[in-house]
Protein backbone atom coordinates (compact mmCIF):
# COMPACT_ATOMS: atom_id res chain seq x y z
CA UNK A 1 0.00 0.00 0.00
CA UNK A 2 1.48 3.36 -0.99
CA UNK A 3 1.84 5.82 1.91
CA UNK A 4 0.63 9.51 1.86
CA UNK A 5 3.88 10.99 1.50
CA UNK A 6 4.67 9.05 -1.76
CA UNK A 7 1.26 9.19 -3.25
CA UNK A 8 2.11 13.44 -2.77
CA UNK A 9 5.49 12.74 -4.12
CA UNK A 10 4.26 11.03 -6.99
CA UNK A 11 0.92 13.16 -7.66
CA UNK A 12 3.20 16.69 -7.10
CA UNK A 13 5.83 15.17 -9.80
CA UNK A 14 3.15 14.55 -11.85
CA UNK A 15 1.29 17.42 -11.55
CA UNK A 16 4.97 19.33 -12.20
CA UNK A 17 5.67 17.44 -15.48
CA UNK A 18 2.00 19.04 -16.61
CA UNK A 19 2.79 22.35 -15.48
CA UNK A 20 6.29 22.56 -16.59
CA UNK A 21 7.04 23.81 -13.12
CA UNK A 22 9.29 22.83 -10.01
CA UNK A 23 7.26 20.35 -7.75
CA UNK A 24 8.73 21.94 -4.98
CA UNK A 25 6.22 24.83 -5.81
CA UNK A 26 2.74 23.14 -5.95
CA UNK A 27 1.51 22.68 -2.51
CA UNK A 28 -1.70 20.64 -1.02
CA UNK A 29 -3.62 23.75 -0.47
CA UNK A 30 -3.19 25.05 -4.12
CA UNK A 31 -6.64 25.08 -5.63
CA UNK A 32 -6.40 23.55 -9.81
CA UNK A 33 -7.88 25.98 -10.90
CA UNK A 34 -7.74 29.40 -9.55
CA UNK A 35 -4.06 28.78 -8.42
CA UNK A 36 -2.71 26.58 -10.57
CA UNK A 37 -4.60 27.73 -14.16
CA UNK A 38 -5.98 24.47 -14.97
CA UNK A 39 -9.37 24.48 -16.57
CA UNK A 40 -11.66 21.79 -16.49
CA UNK A 41 -9.87 20.05 -19.87
CA UNK A 42 -6.65 20.37 -17.98
CA UNK A 43 -7.59 19.05 -14.89
CA UNK A 44 -9.70 15.60 -16.94
CA UNK A 45 -5.82 15.67 -18.60
CA UNK A 46 -4.59 15.85 -15.34
CA UNK A 47 -6.35 12.80 -13.74
CA UNK A 48 -5.44 10.83 -16.70
CA UNK A 49 -2.11 10.84 -16.43
CA UNK A 50 -3.12 10.27 -12.46
CA UNK A 51 -4.90 7.44 -13.34
CA UNK A 52 -1.77 6.01 -15.28
CA UNK A 53 0.18 6.41 -12.23
CA UNK A 54 -1.32 4.66 -9.59
CA UNK A 55 -3.29 2.14 -11.98
CA UNK A 56 -6.80 3.22 -10.80
CA UNK A 57 -10.24 4.48 -12.24
CA UNK A 58 -11.53 7.96 -11.10
CA UNK A 59 -15.47 7.54 -11.93
CA UNK A 60 -17.06 10.62 -13.73
CA UNK A 61 -19.02 11.43 -10.12
CA UNK A 62 -15.98 11.11 -8.01
CA UNK A 63 -14.59 14.27 -10.25
CA UNK A 64 -16.17 16.99 -8.02
CA UNK A 65 -14.73 16.84 -5.06
CA UNK A 66 -11.14 16.86 -6.60
CA UNK A 67 -10.50 20.75 -6.45
CA UNK A 68 -6.90 21.02 -4.79
CA UNK A 69 -4.31 19.27 -5.12
CA UNK A 70 -4.70 17.56 -1.05
CA UNK A 71 -8.23 16.95 -2.58
CA UNK A 72 -6.16 14.87 -5.11
CA UNK A 73 -3.72 13.38 -3.14
CA UNK A 74 -6.78 12.46 -0.01
CA UNK A 75 -8.62 10.48 -2.69
CA UNK A 76 -5.51 8.60 -4.39
CA UNK A 77 -4.50 7.60 -0.90
CA UNK A 78 -8.04 6.75 0.01
CA UNK A 79 -8.23 4.63 -3.14
CA UNK A 80 -5.36 2.83 -2.78
CA UNK A 81 -6.42 2.03 0.91
CA UNK A 82 -9.59 1.33 -0.21
CA UNK A 83 -11.16 -0.24 -2.85
CA UNK A 84 -14.83 0.10 -1.89
CA UNK A 85 -16.08 3.56 -4.22
CA UNK A 86 -15.79 6.19 -3.04
CA UNK A 87 -18.65 8.05 -5.41
CA UNK A 88 -22.03 6.52 -3.25
CA UNK A 89 -22.87 9.92 -1.01
CA UNK A 90 -21.97 12.24 -3.91
CA UNK A 91 -24.02 14.30 -6.28
CA UNK A 92 -22.96 12.93 -9.44
CA UNK A 93 -21.73 15.50 -11.48
CA UNK A 94 -20.29 15.00 -14.77
CA UNK A 95 -17.19 16.69 -16.21
CA UNK A 96 -18.49 16.74 -19.79
CA UNK A 97 -21.33 18.90 -18.89
CA UNK A 98 -19.43 22.14 -19.65
CA UNK A 99 -18.77 20.85 -22.82
CA UNK A 100 -19.73 21.74 -25.77
CA UNK A 101 -20.83 18.84 -28.30
CA UNK B 1 -20.23 45.38 -56.83
CA UNK B 2 -18.64 42.55 -54.79
CA UNK B 3 -15.43 43.49 -52.77
CA UNK B 4 -11.98 42.62 -55.11
CA UNK B 5 -10.15 40.05 -52.73
CA UNK B 6 -6.06 40.24 -52.73
CA UNK B 7 -4.09 38.33 -50.74
CA UNK B 8 -1.32 40.50 -48.14
CA UNK B 9 0.75 37.57 -46.55
CA UNK B 10 1.99 34.00 -47.13
CA UNK B 11 3.47 31.36 -44.91
CA UNK B 12 4.29 27.74 -45.92
CA UNK B 13 5.48 24.34 -43.47
CA UNK B 14 6.40 22.08 -46.72
CA UNK B 15 9.05 19.21 -47.16
CA UNK B 16 11.84 21.29 -49.15
CA UNK B 17 11.47 24.09 -46.84
CA UNK B 18 10.15 25.82 -43.28
CA UNK B 19 9.05 29.37 -44.22
CA UNK B 20 8.63 30.90 -47.54
CA UNK B 21 11.77 31.97 -48.27
CA UNK B 22 13.35 28.30 -48.07
CA UNK B 23 10.56 27.15 -49.73
CA UNK B 24 10.91 29.50 -52.68
CA UNK B 25 14.50 29.46 -53.16
CA UNK B 26 14.25 25.29 -53.27
CA UNK B 27 11.51 24.97 -55.30
CA UNK B 28 13.38 27.49 -58.04
CA UNK B 29 16.17 25.40 -57.64
CA UNK B 30 14.21 22.91 -58.31
CA UNK B 31 15.06 20.93 -55.37
CA UNK B 32 13.01 17.41 -54.62
CA UNK B 33 11.67 16.92 -51.36
CA UNK B 34 11.38 13.18 -50.93
CA UNK B 35 12.96 10.94 -49.38
CA UNK B 36 12.49 7.32 -47.89
CA UNK B 37 9.96 7.11 -45.62
CA UNK B 38 11.60 7.35 -42.14
CA UNK B 39 8.85 7.41 -39.64
CA UNK B 40 7.27 4.03 -39.47
CA UNK B 41 10.27 2.86 -37.39
CA UNK B 42 10.14 -0.37 -36.05
CA UNK B 43 7.32 -0.48 -37.81
CA UNK B 44 8.88 -2.77 -40.97
CA UNK B 45 8.58 -0.89 -44.42
CA UNK B 46 8.90 -4.15 -46.65
CA UNK B 47 5.34 -4.57 -46.44
CA UNK B 48 4.79 -1.23 -47.84
CA UNK B 49 5.00 -1.42 -51.72
CA UNK B 50 5.79 2.78 -51.90
CA UNK B 51 8.27 3.74 -49.33
CA UNK B 52 8.70 6.87 -50.58
CA UNK B 53 7.13 10.61 -49.23
CA UNK B 54 7.71 13.94 -48.94
CA UNK B 55 8.35 14.23 -45.43
CA UNK B 56 9.24 17.52 -43.01
CA UNK B 57 12.48 16.02 -41.16
CA UNK B 58 13.35 19.21 -39.04
CA UNK B 59 9.84 19.97 -37.73
CA UNK B 60 10.19 20.71 -34.25
CA UNK B 61 7.10 22.14 -32.49
CA UNK B 62 8.49 23.07 -29.06
CA UNK B 63 10.48 25.62 -31.29
CA UNK B 64 8.03 26.63 -33.71
CA UNK B 65 4.70 26.76 -31.85
CA UNK B 66 3.77 29.78 -29.36
CA UNK B 67 0.95 29.84 -27.22
CA UNK B 68 0.06 26.14 -27.55
CA UNK B 69 1.12 22.80 -25.90
CA UNK B 70 1.83 21.16 -28.91
CA UNK B 71 0.42 18.01 -27.22
CA UNK B 72 -2.69 19.32 -27.81
CA UNK B 73 -2.58 19.85 -31.11
CA UNK B 74 -2.12 17.50 -33.69
CA UNK B 75 0.82 17.58 -36.42
CA UNK B 76 -1.18 18.84 -39.53
CA UNK B 77 -2.38 21.71 -37.33
CA UNK B 78 1.08 22.52 -36.05
CA UNK B 79 1.55 22.75 -39.46
CA UNK B 80 -1.07 25.38 -39.80
CA UNK B 81 -0.29 27.19 -36.42
CA UNK B 82 3.09 27.60 -38.27
CA UNK B 83 2.12 28.37 -41.54
CA UNK B 84 -0.49 30.69 -40.11
CA UNK B 85 1.90 32.70 -37.91
CA UNK B 86 4.19 33.25 -40.46
CA UNK B 87 1.64 34.62 -42.95
CA UNK B 88 0.11 37.24 -40.64
CA UNK B 89 3.43 37.99 -39.45
CA UNK B 90 3.90 38.88 -43.40
CA UNK B 91 0.73 40.51 -43.59
CA UNK B 92 1.77 42.74 -40.57
CA UNK B 93 -2.15 42.44 -39.93
CA UNK B 94 -2.17 44.03 -36.35
CA UNK B 95 -5.36 41.84 -34.62
CA UNK B 96 -5.98 44.26 -32.05
CA UNK B 97 -6.29 46.96 -34.47
CA UNK B 98 -8.82 44.91 -36.25
CA UNK B 99 -12.66 44.46 -35.40
CA UNK B 100 -12.17 40.44 -34.56
CA UNK B 101 -15.72 39.48 -35.81
CA UNK B 102 -14.81 40.60 -39.22
CA UNK B 103 -11.55 38.05 -39.06
CA UNK B 104 -12.43 34.59 -40.43
CA UNK B 105 -10.43 31.46 -40.67
CA UNK B 106 -11.38 28.62 -43.32
CA UNK B 107 -9.04 26.05 -43.30
CA UNK B 108 -8.40 22.82 -45.72
CA UNK B 109 -7.70 19.12 -44.38
CA UNK B 110 -8.33 16.20 -46.34
CA UNK B 111 -7.71 13.58 -43.51
CA UNK B 112 -7.14 15.84 -40.22
CA UNK B 113 -5.55 14.60 -37.25
CA UNK B 114 -4.40 11.21 -38.53
CA UNK B 115 -1.18 11.27 -35.96
CA UNK B 116 -3.11 11.02 -32.72
CA UNK B 117 -6.18 9.12 -34.31
CA UNK B 118 -4.26 6.54 -35.28
CA UNK B 119 -2.20 6.16 -32.10
CA UNK B 120 -5.29 5.67 -29.84
CA UNK B 121 -7.31 3.30 -32.36
CA UNK B 122 -3.86 1.05 -32.36
CA UNK B 123 -3.65 1.23 -28.36
CA UNK B 124 -7.09 0.82 -27.69
CA UNK B 125 -7.38 -2.47 -29.74
CA UNK B 126 -3.95 -4.16 -28.31
CA UNK B 127 -4.73 -3.17 -24.43
CA UNK B 128 -8.38 -3.09 -24.72
CA UNK B 129 -8.26 -0.50 -22.34
CA UNK B 130 -11.20 2.06 -23.29
CA UNK B 131 -10.64 4.42 -19.99
CA UNK B 132 -6.67 4.62 -21.22
CA UNK B 133 -8.40 6.81 -24.69
CA UNK B 134 -6.96 9.95 -23.98
CA UNK B 135 -9.10 12.73 -23.20
CA UNK B 136 -7.96 14.83 -26.11
CA UNK B 137 -8.72 12.13 -28.57
CA UNK B 138 -11.71 14.04 -30.07
CA UNK B 139 -10.47 17.48 -29.71
CA UNK B 140 -7.23 16.32 -31.62
CA UNK B 141 -9.15 14.30 -34.13
CA UNK B 142 -12.39 16.33 -34.76
CA UNK B 143 -10.83 18.14 -38.14
CA UNK B 144 -11.76 21.20 -37.70
CA UNK B 145 -9.37 21.07 -34.58
CA UNK B 146 -6.75 23.57 -36.72
CA UNK B 147 -9.32 26.32 -37.66
CA UNK B 148 -10.59 26.06 -34.12
CA UNK B 149 -6.77 26.86 -32.68
CA UNK B 150 -5.64 29.61 -35.08
CA UNK B 151 -9.39 31.62 -34.05
CA UNK B 152 -8.13 30.73 -30.72
CA UNK B 153 -4.34 31.80 -31.26
CA UNK B 154 -5.26 34.95 -32.86
CA UNK B 155 -8.60 36.09 -31.69
CA UNK B 156 -10.11 36.44 -34.97
CA UNK B 157 -14.10 35.57 -34.57
CA UNK B 158 -15.29 35.96 -37.76
CA UNK B 159 -16.92 32.98 -39.71
CA UNK B 160 -14.76 29.39 -38.73
CA UNK B 161 -14.96 27.00 -41.24
CA UNK B 162 -13.25 24.23 -42.19
CA UNK B 163 -13.30 22.07 -45.82
CA UNK B 164 -13.06 18.96 -46.40
CA UNK B 165 -13.20 17.89 -50.28
CA UNK B 166 -9.64 15.20 -50.07
CA UNK B 167 -6.80 17.12 -52.51
CA UNK B 168 -8.87 19.63 -53.48
CA UNK B 169 -9.75 20.82 -49.45
CA UNK B 170 -7.54 24.15 -49.76
CA UNK B 171 -8.03 25.55 -53.23
CA UNK B 172 -12.29 24.97 -51.90
CA UNK B 173 -10.96 27.21 -48.77
CA UNK B 174 -9.42 29.80 -50.91
CA UNK B 175 -12.73 29.99 -53.00
CA UNK B 176 -15.04 30.22 -50.09
CA UNK B 177 -12.62 32.79 -48.61
CA UNK B 178 -13.07 34.97 -51.81
CA UNK B 179 -17.04 34.40 -51.43
CA UNK B 180 -16.79 35.05 -47.82
CA UNK B 181 -15.09 38.63 -48.50
CA UNK B 182 -17.03 39.14 -51.83
CA UNK B 183 -20.55 38.46 -49.47
CA UNK B 184 -18.73 41.38 -46.88
CA UNK B 185 -19.02 38.89 -44.23
CA UNK B 186 -15.39 39.50 -43.45
CA UNK B 187 -12.78 41.91 -43.97
CA UNK B 188 -9.96 39.51 -43.45
CA UNK B 189 -10.04 35.63 -43.67
CA UNK B 190 -6.93 33.85 -42.82
CA UNK B 191 -6.91 30.61 -45.20
CA UNK B 192 -4.92 27.98 -44.90
CA UNK B 193 -4.49 24.22 -46.01
CA UNK B 194 -3.13 21.18 -43.84
CA UNK B 195 -2.69 17.63 -43.41
CA UNK B 196 -0.13 15.54 -41.97
CA UNK B 197 -1.14 11.59 -42.55
CA UNK B 198 1.84 10.04 -43.75
CA UNK B 199 0.77 7.59 -41.28
CA UNK B 200 1.37 3.53 -41.08
CA UNK B 201 -2.37 2.82 -41.74
CA UNK B 202 -3.21 6.07 -44.07
CA UNK B 203 0.00 5.25 -46.22
CA UNK B 204 -0.81 1.64 -46.44
CA UNK B 205 -4.54 2.71 -47.37
CA UNK B 206 -2.86 4.28 -50.27
CA UNK B 207 -1.03 1.83 -51.19
CA UNK B 208 -3.87 -0.45 -51.29
CA UNK B 209 -5.99 2.08 -53.49
CA UNK B 210 -2.71 1.42 -55.97
CA UNK B 211 -2.40 4.96 -55.62
CA UNK B 212 1.33 5.80 -54.56
CA UNK B 213 4.51 5.44 -56.97
CA UNK B 214 6.33 2.10 -56.04
CA UNK B 215 8.55 1.62 -59.17
CA UNK B 216 11.35 4.46 -57.58
CA UNK B 217 11.80 3.28 -53.99
CA UNK B 218 15.64 2.94 -54.26
CA UNK B 219 15.03 6.51 -56.26
CA UNK B 220 13.33 8.77 -54.00
CA UNK B 221 13.65 11.69 -55.40
CA UNK B 222 12.91 10.89 -58.59
CA UNK B 223 9.50 9.23 -57.83
CA UNK B 224 7.18 12.67 -58.19
CA UNK B 225 7.04 12.71 -62.11
CA UNK B 226 4.20 14.20 -63.20
CA UNK B 227 3.03 14.36 -66.99
CA UNK B 228 6.61 12.04 -67.68
CA UNK B 229 6.36 8.62 -68.79
CA UNK B 230 7.81 7.07 -66.38
CA UNK B 231 5.25 8.39 -63.83
CA UNK B 232 3.53 5.37 -61.84
CA UNK B 233 1.53 7.42 -59.20
CA UNK B 234 1.24 9.84 -56.85
CA UNK B 235 3.98 10.18 -53.44
CA UNK B 236 2.63 11.37 -50.03
CA UNK B 237 3.52 14.31 -48.86
CA UNK B 238 2.61 16.79 -45.27
CA UNK B 239 3.01 20.51 -45.03
CA UNK B 240 0.72 23.12 -44.67
CA UNK B 241 0.32 26.46 -46.65
CA UNK B 242 -1.13 30.01 -45.02
CA UNK B 243 -2.41 33.03 -47.22
CA UNK B 244 -4.26 36.07 -45.26
CA UNK B 245 -7.02 36.86 -47.52
CA UNK B 246 -8.51 40.61 -47.58
CA UNK B 247 -10.85 42.83 -49.44
CA UNK B 248 -8.78 45.23 -52.09
CA UNK B 249 -10.50 48.37 -49.56
CA UNK B 250 -9.00 47.22 -46.27
CA UNK B 251 -5.82 46.22 -47.43
CA UNK B 252 -5.51 49.67 -49.04
CA UNK B 253 -6.50 51.34 -45.81
CA UNK B 254 -3.87 49.98 -44.24
CA UNK B 255 -1.66 50.41 -46.58
CA UNK B 256 -1.15 46.57 -46.78
CA UNK B 257 2.12 45.11 -49.14
CA UNK B 258 -0.49 43.57 -52.14
CA UNK B 259 1.39 39.88 -53.45
CA UNK B 260 -1.68 39.33 -55.69
CA UNK B 261 -5.61 39.51 -56.51
CA UNK B 262 -7.62 36.23 -56.13
CA UNK B 263 -9.93 37.14 -59.30
CA UNK B 264 -11.54 33.83 -59.72
CA UNK B 265 -13.02 30.77 -57.98
CA UNK B 266 -15.09 27.73 -59.22
CA UNK B 267 -16.03 24.10 -57.75
CA UNK B 268 -17.69 21.45 -59.26
CA UNK B 269 -18.39 17.67 -58.79
CA UNK B 270 -18.10 15.07 -61.38
CA UNK B 271 -20.64 13.61 -59.89
CA UNK B 272 -18.58 10.47 -61.36
CA UNK B 273 -16.59 8.00 -59.42
CA UNK B 274 -15.16 8.41 -55.78
CA UNK B 275 -11.56 8.34 -57.18
CA UNK B 276 -11.42 7.89 -60.87
CA UNK B 277 -11.61 11.11 -63.22
CA UNK B 278 -13.84 11.21 -65.81
CA UNK B 279 -11.16 10.43 -69.09
CA UNK B 280 -12.75 12.52 -71.04
CA UNK B 281 -11.32 15.63 -69.39
CA UNK B 282 -14.84 17.53 -69.34
CA UNK B 283 -15.68 18.55 -66.18
CA UNK B 284 -12.19 19.49 -65.35
CA UNK B 285 -12.71 21.88 -68.81
CA UNK B 286 -15.88 23.17 -67.69
CA UNK B 287 -14.55 23.73 -63.95
CA UNK B 288 -11.55 26.11 -65.16
CA UNK B 289 -13.82 27.57 -67.69
CA UNK B 290 -15.94 28.57 -64.91
CA UNK B 291 -13.08 30.21 -62.43
CA UNK B 292 -11.81 32.16 -65.72
CA UNK B 293 -15.38 33.61 -66.26
CA UNK B 294 -15.93 34.16 -62.33
CA UNK B 295 -12.80 36.36 -62.94
CA UNK B 296 -13.92 37.83 -65.94
CA UNK B 297 -11.22 36.67 -67.92
CA UNK B 298 -10.34 34.90 -71.37
CA UNK B 299 -8.66 31.96 -71.81
CA UNK B 300 -6.47 33.89 -73.80
CA UNK B 301 -5.48 36.30 -70.80
CA UNK B 302 -3.58 33.34 -69.09
CA UNK B 303 -0.11 33.02 -68.73
CA UNK B 304 0.87 30.54 -66.07
CA UNK B 305 -0.93 27.55 -64.83
CA UNK B 306 -0.36 25.71 -61.35
CA UNK B 307 -1.08 22.05 -62.50
CA UNK B 308 -2.82 19.59 -60.15
CA UNK B 309 -0.51 16.80 -61.61
CA UNK B 310 0.13 14.50 -58.88
CA UNK B 311 2.05 12.15 -61.21
CA UNK B 312 -0.57 9.45 -61.61
CA UNK B 313 -0.81 7.74 -65.23
CA UNK B 314 -4.97 9.10 -65.24
CA UNK B 315 -4.52 12.04 -63.79
CA UNK B 316 -1.85 14.05 -65.42
CA UNK B 317 -3.31 12.53 -69.17
CA UNK B 318 -6.61 13.92 -67.97
CA UNK B 319 -5.93 17.16 -66.71
CA UNK B 320 -3.47 17.46 -69.57
CA UNK B 321 -6.40 16.80 -72.06
CA UNK B 322 -8.73 19.18 -70.30
CA UNK B 323 -5.89 22.14 -70.77
CA UNK B 324 -6.24 21.39 -74.27
CA UNK B 325 -10.39 21.70 -74.56
CA UNK B 326 -10.16 25.01 -72.90
CA UNK B 327 -6.98 26.54 -73.94
CA UNK B 328 -6.70 25.51 -77.79
CA UNK B 329 -4.12 26.13 -79.51
CA UNK B 330 -2.97 28.91 -76.70
CA UNK B 331 -2.16 25.94 -74.29
CA UNK B 332 1.46 25.71 -76.04
CA UNK B 333 2.24 29.37 -75.09
CA UNK B 334 1.37 28.83 -71.35
CA UNK B 335 3.95 28.17 -68.73
CA UNK B 336 2.76 25.10 -66.80
CA UNK B 337 4.58 23.52 -63.71
CA UNK B 338 3.69 21.06 -61.35
CA UNK B 339 4.57 21.83 -57.25
CA UNK B 340 3.93 18.39 -56.40
CA UNK B 341 6.96 16.63 -58.54
CA UNK B 342 9.30 18.69 -55.53
CA UNK B 343 6.95 18.06 -52.50
CA UNK B 344 4.71 14.85 -53.33
CA UNK B 345 0.93 15.65 -52.63
CA UNK B 346 0.32 17.69 -49.97
CA UNK B 347 -3.72 16.26 -49.98
CA UNK B 348 -5.34 18.93 -48.11
CA UNK B 349 -2.39 21.38 -48.28
CA UNK B 350 -1.58 21.27 -52.38
CA UNK B 351 -4.05 24.24 -52.89
CA UNK B 352 -2.69 26.60 -50.60
CA UNK B 353 0.99 25.56 -51.48
CA UNK B 354 0.27 25.60 -55.13
CA UNK B 355 -1.00 29.28 -54.65
CA UNK B 356 1.70 30.28 -52.78
CA UNK B 357 3.95 28.78 -55.77
CA UNK B 358 1.61 30.50 -57.99
CA UNK B 359 1.50 34.15 -56.37
CA UNK B 360 5.04 33.73 -55.66
CA UNK B 361 5.32 33.45 -60.11
CA UNK B 362 2.68 36.31 -60.47
CA UNK B 363 4.96 38.00 -57.65
CA UNK B 364 8.55 37.62 -59.14
CA UNK B 365 8.15 36.38 -62.72
CA UNK B 366 10.01 32.82 -61.88
CA UNK B 367 8.39 29.55 -62.74
CA UNK B 368 9.46 26.46 -60.62
CA UNK B 369 10.76 23.75 -62.65
CA UNK B 370 8.78 20.69 -62.89
CA UNK B 371 11.19 18.43 -61.25
CA UNK B 372 11.52 14.56 -63.29
CA UNK B 373 10.22 15.94 -66.28
CA UNK B 374 12.56 14.18 -68.41
CA UNK B 375 10.87 12.11 -70.91
CA UNK B 376 7.60 13.28 -71.77
CA UNK B 377 4.37 11.27 -72.24
CA UNK B 378 2.92 12.10 -75.20
CA UNK B 379 -0.49 11.98 -73.99
CA UNK B 380 -0.09 14.96 -71.83
CA UNK B 381 3.05 16.55 -73.13
CA UNK B 382 2.49 20.31 -72.98
CA UNK B 383 5.59 22.77 -73.83
CA UNK B 384 5.11 25.04 -71.36
CA UNK B 385 5.89 22.58 -69.15
CA UNK B 386 9.94 22.67 -68.11
CA UNK B 387 12.42 20.56 -65.89
CA UNK B 388 14.66 23.79 -65.38
CA UNK B 389 12.16 26.60 -64.74
CA UNK B 390 11.12 29.39 -66.71
CA UNK B 391 11.13 33.59 -66.42
CA UNK B 392 8.81 35.41 -68.02
CA UNK B 393 6.18 37.76 -66.97
CA UNK B 394 2.96 36.41 -65.29
CA UNK B 395 -0.38 38.61 -65.49
CA UNK B 396 -2.71 35.88 -64.79
CA UNK B 397 -2.38 32.47 -63.16
CA UNK B 398 -4.35 29.76 -62.77
CA UNK B 399 -4.67 26.85 -59.95
CA UNK B 400 -6.37 23.51 -60.54
CA UNK B 401 -6.92 21.14 -57.87
CA UNK B 402 -9.19 17.62 -57.71
CA UNK B 403 -10.16 15.41 -55.15
CA UNK B 404 -11.50 12.20 -54.09
CA UNK B 405 -15.36 12.67 -54.35
CA UNK B 406 -15.33 13.72 -57.86
CA UNK B 407 -14.43 17.36 -56.60
CA UNK B 408 -12.60 19.53 -58.85
CA UNK B 409 -11.72 23.29 -57.69
CA UNK B 410 -10.40 26.14 -60.22
CA UNK B 411 -8.73 29.27 -58.46
CA UNK B 412 -7.96 32.31 -60.63
CA UNK B 413 -4.63 34.59 -59.40
CA UNK B 414 -3.94 37.99 -61.11
CA UNK B 415 -1.73 40.70 -60.84
CA UNK B 416 -2.01 43.83 -59.01
CA UNK B 417 -1.03 46.99 -60.71
CA UNK B 418 -0.76 50.05 -58.46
Amino acid sequence: MATSTTTAVKISTALAEYLKRDPSSIIESHHLRDDLGLDSMAVIELLYRIEEVFNIQIPDEDLVGLTTVGHVIAYVDKRLGNTQSTSASRKPSKASSKKRS
Amino acid sequence: MPARVVITGLGVVSPIGIGVSEFWKAALAGRSGITAVSSFEPFPMDGYRSRVAGQIHNFVPEQLLTGVLPERVDRYAQFALVATKEALADSHLQMEQENAHRVGVIVGAGMGGMVMGEREITQLYQQQKPHRVHPNFIPMITLNSASGIIAMAYGAKGPNLTISTACSSSAHALGQALQCIREGRADVVITVGADASITPLVFAGFCSLRALSTKYNDRPDQASRPFDKGRDGFVMGEGAGALILESAAHAKKRKAHVYAEIAGYAATSEAYHMVIPREDGEEVATTMRLALADAGITPAQVDYINAHATSTPIGDAVEAKALRHVFKARVEKIAINATKSLIGHTLGAAGAIGAIASILSVHTGRIHPTANYADPDPACALPGISRSGQERRVNTALLNAFGFGSNNAAVVLKRVTT
